[in-house]
């Protein structure tokens, strides 16, 4: 982490999905400073600080990138936790997974995520499906800070 | 209707006594006395049976048999009657089909209860008819008390005051069951139930017998009497009933089991060479209640027995031809006969004939000097043995066959249970298949989306330092990810399938497939392609697994009919019974039937991937989703001239 302010967090366990992900959003000139959160927990500990150890949450980023495998904390959990908090029950979340399955996107919905982006296998797609909603997110949308 | 026997004996003595007895029984009799006679009245027809004497003027009775059951038709029952002392005749009357055999001097009574029986079912007593309880009671209230409540159970009730006119009514009218009561004028309810007991036609009728008084000793004397049950005269209507109800049932049991009943007519052949004493023998035999057949010699005996079972010998030990002990062993020595209780009659009293006697198998020795009630005693107590081993017999096959029941249940349960274990393994195994290829696929993405993904990068970032042949692998690399992805979609699918459930509702297949249709059309805008959609039948079904079928079939005949101009496809349907029949149909290069069995496997190809692309998943799906409709899938094709692809589906909208 760098001094700027994070505006993009993205929660991937897969680091070959990450740093796809990180190269096309830089090739789509989204420099935006970006965290990497491996896990669940690390990113509910930036959002909401570290269980315990006193550690202050830093400012809130614009966007969250949100897989749902992974590691210790689920993205469901994540996603349930985040819109749990009053301070970031507003704050925009991407579910971006490779799963199709129905139940999935009926829950991730349920749990109140404000998008679903399924990965494409083809590179080609999958960086159109970035692009499209690090534009969306980042540059259009207006979110409640 | 009254059965109309035919009578056909030369002796007018005989014709006139049987007429006048079986129209007192109230048969209507055809009497002649030769068999010119006879076969004029057989040809004007309607006789229910025929009693034919042997020996007659113009030819041989048994003659007359034979035309008789060999005439179209169920045959005629038909009895013989001829002199007891010509065996021959008897041997030969039962071998050309007699049903029975009545030798003369006859016994009135016997031949009236044989014609009975043998015309029992020619309409006398048609079948279904309610059944007919005769009331034995000399208290008129309680005759009209019984006949009002068995009336009003839907019973024919015949009444007698006494135990005489009882008798008479019953073997008149053949009731279906009997209730008498125990203290009568005259004969009392005890001797109508023993009298009953010896009247071969009314053996088998049940008898419930009412007594006055309670008690194990009351019970012993009814029960002995041979009464199926017994009441006190106060047990209530309803208690009569029930016992009258199980006794009909039990009766009825009897009789269908076709076995033959325990207490039938018990028949003796009996063996001797003096027509004197056979003939008293059998006067006293005959007093009874035993049917008995005689014969004059061993041979004779042994001719008999191969035509007519009997349940006793009694036979002489010396005799002209075939000796008494040889007579005896040639009968023990036959499996069919070995149990049949065999007593010899002597006129010596040695100890010596006794033992060769008890030795050559017979089963008692009597000599012919002693008191006849030796004898009774002797042979009762041989067919009591007798009976007591066919009934250890009936039980032991019956516990046999209970066992064996219980043994073939007990197999039936477990194989059950352990079918039942199978297929929740299964099961188990289908859903842990599932899930496994659902997770493999998904988990196949993953890497699949790096390679590619590097695989851009370093074209991107790259190109410029790899040379022609370097570019061509990365657009090959890429292209194996692209099928390898429609793989592992197609695979997802199909697990999905499976595992989904189904959520059925009414379906507009017309709509569907036109949506479809326009959709695909799309895609395939340059092509010249004419598309024909039948009126189809709506059916139940899970719209999105349909859709997705539906979608298979036709895009597969777009790709098979690529290479035509103009494409001609084609969905139509039909119902037939509870189903809706489609076929999909396309003018494209068609498949070669010998490979019919393989077109709905999975991963299953019949054209190269450099004719035609595709995964070899769609057409099992399609059978997939069908299947679990529990409808069926078929095809048709021949090279080069399209195919046709066939799908049932529940009709209509679900219930």
């Amino acid at each position: 982490m760098n001094g700027d302010p994070i505006e993009i967090l993205l929660v991937e366990d897969n680091p070959d999905d990450a740093d796809l992900t990180i190269r096309t959003l830089k090739k789509h000139n989204l420099n935006n400073p970006l965290h990497h959160a491996r896990d669940g927990e690390e990113a509910l500990a930036i959002l909401h600080g570290a269980e315990g150890s006193g550690v202050p949450p830093g400012p809130l980023p614009k966007l969250v990138i949100l897989d749902l495998k992974l590691p210790k904390v689920d993205g469901f959990e994540v996603l349930r936790a985040i819109r749990a908090h009053p301070r970031t029950r507003l704050l925009p979340v991407v579910v971006m997974t490779s799963s199709r399955e129905e139940q999935d996107l009926v829950r991730s919905y349920e749990l109140g995520t404000n998008s679903y982006v399924v990965k494409p296998i083809e590179f080609g797609e999958f960086a159109h499906a970035v692009a499209q909603l690090g534009m969306y997110w980042i540059i259009r949308n207006a979110s409640v800070r | 209707m009254t059965p109309r026997v035919l009578l056909v004996d030369d002796s007018l003595t005989v014709r006139m006594d049987l007429t006048e007895t079986l129209r007192a029984a109230g048969f209507e009799v055809v009497a002649c006395g030769t068999l010119g006679e006879a076969r004029e009245a057989l040809a004007r027809g309607g006789l229910a049976l025929a009693i034919l004497d042997v020996l007659l003027p113009d030819g041989d009775g048994v003659e007359l048999l034979r035309e008789i059951k060999a005439a179209a038709g169920a045959p005629m029952p038909v009895m013989m009657l001829s002199t007891e002392a010509e065996v021959r005749d008897r041997v030969r009357g039962l071998r050309t089909g007699a049903d029975d055999y009545a030798g003369k001097p006859y016994d009135r009574a016997w031949v009236v209860s044989r014609a009975l029986d043998l015309t029992r079912g020619a309409g006398s007593q048609p079948p279904g008819a309610r059944p007919t309880i005769l009331v034995i009671d000399d208290s008129a209230t309680v005759r009209e008390e019984l006949r009002q409540m068995l009336e009003a159970q839907g019973y024919g009730v015949l009444t007698a005051e006494t135990g005489e006119e009882g008798l008479h009514l019953a073997a008149d009218r053949r009731p279906a069951a009997v209730i008498v009561d125990g203290v009568l004028p005259g004969i009392d309810g005890a001797a109508v139930v023993r009298r009953m007991r010896s009247d071969s036609a009314l053996r088998r009728t049940p008898v419930l017998l009412l007594t006055a008084s309670s008690g194990a000793a009351t019970e012993v004397s009814a029960l002995d009497s041979g009464a199926d049950a017994y009441l006190r005269k106060d047990a209530g209507s309803a208690v009569v009933l029930a016992r009258l109800g199980a006794l009909l049932r039990s009766a009825g049991a009897t009789a269908d089991s076709g076995a033959a009943p325990l207490d039938a007519a018990k028949r003796i052949l009996a063996v001797d060479d003096s027509q004197t004493y056979l003939q008293e023998l059998a006067r006293q035999l005959r007093d009874d209640g035993y049917d008995v057949v005689l014969a004059h010699s061993g041979e004779e005996a042994l001719q008999l027995l191969d035509v007519q079972p009997v349940d006793c010998v009694l036979l002489d030990l010396l005799m002209p031809g075939l000796s008494g002990h040889e007579t005896c062993r040639a009968i023990k020595a036959r499996p069919a006969w070995r149990d049949i209780p065999l007593l010899m009659l002597t006129a010596l009293d040695e100890s010596e004939a006794m033992i060769e006697g008890i030795n050559s198998g017979a089963d008692d020795y009597i000599t012919k000097s002693a008191d006849f009630e030796v004898l009774r005693a002797r042979l009762r107590a041989q067919l009591r043995r007798r009976q007591f081993e066919d009934e250890n017999r009936k039980i032991r096959e019956e516990l046999g066959r209970r066992e064996r029941e219980a043994v073939e249940t007990r197999a039936a349960r477990d194989l059950a249970a352990a079918r039942a274990t199978l297929l929740a393994e299964l099961e188990a195994k289908n859903k842990e298949l599932e899930s496994f290829t659902h997770s493999v696929s998904h988990d196949l993405r993953a890497p699949l989306r790096a390679v590619d993904g590097f695989c851009a990068a370093l074209e991107e970032d790259c190109g410029a330092k790899l040379d022609e042949a370097g570019r061509r692998y990365l657009v090959r690399i890429r292209s194996a990810v692209v099928r390898m992805g429609r793989l592992i979609d197609d695979l997802l699918a199909f697990s999905r399938v499976g595992r989904q459930e189904l959520l059925i509702a009414g379906v507009d297949m017309t709509a569907l497939v036109n949506s479809v249709w326009l959709e695909l059309r799309e895609q395939h805008a340059r092509r010249n392609v004419v598309f024909e959609v039948g009126n189809l039948p709506r059916v139940g079904g899970d719209p999105s697994l349909l859709r997705q079928a539906v979608e298979n079939l036709l895009s597969n005949a777009l790709k098979y009919s690529r290479g035509r101009d103009p494409a001609r496809i084609s969905f139509a349907g039909k119902e037939e019974g509870e189903e809706a029949l489609f076929e999909v149909r396309d003018n494209g290069v068609g498949f070669d039937p010998k490979y019919t069995h393989k077109l709905f496997g999975v991963f299953q190809r019949l054209h190269r991937a450099d004719e035609f692309e595709g995964t070899g998943v769609g057409l099992a799906l399609v059978k997939r989703i069908v299947e679990r409709h529990g409808g069926r899938v078929g095809a048709e094709g021949r090279p080069g001239e399209g195919a046709s692809f066939r799908f049932s589906l529940p009709k209509g909208d679900p219930t």
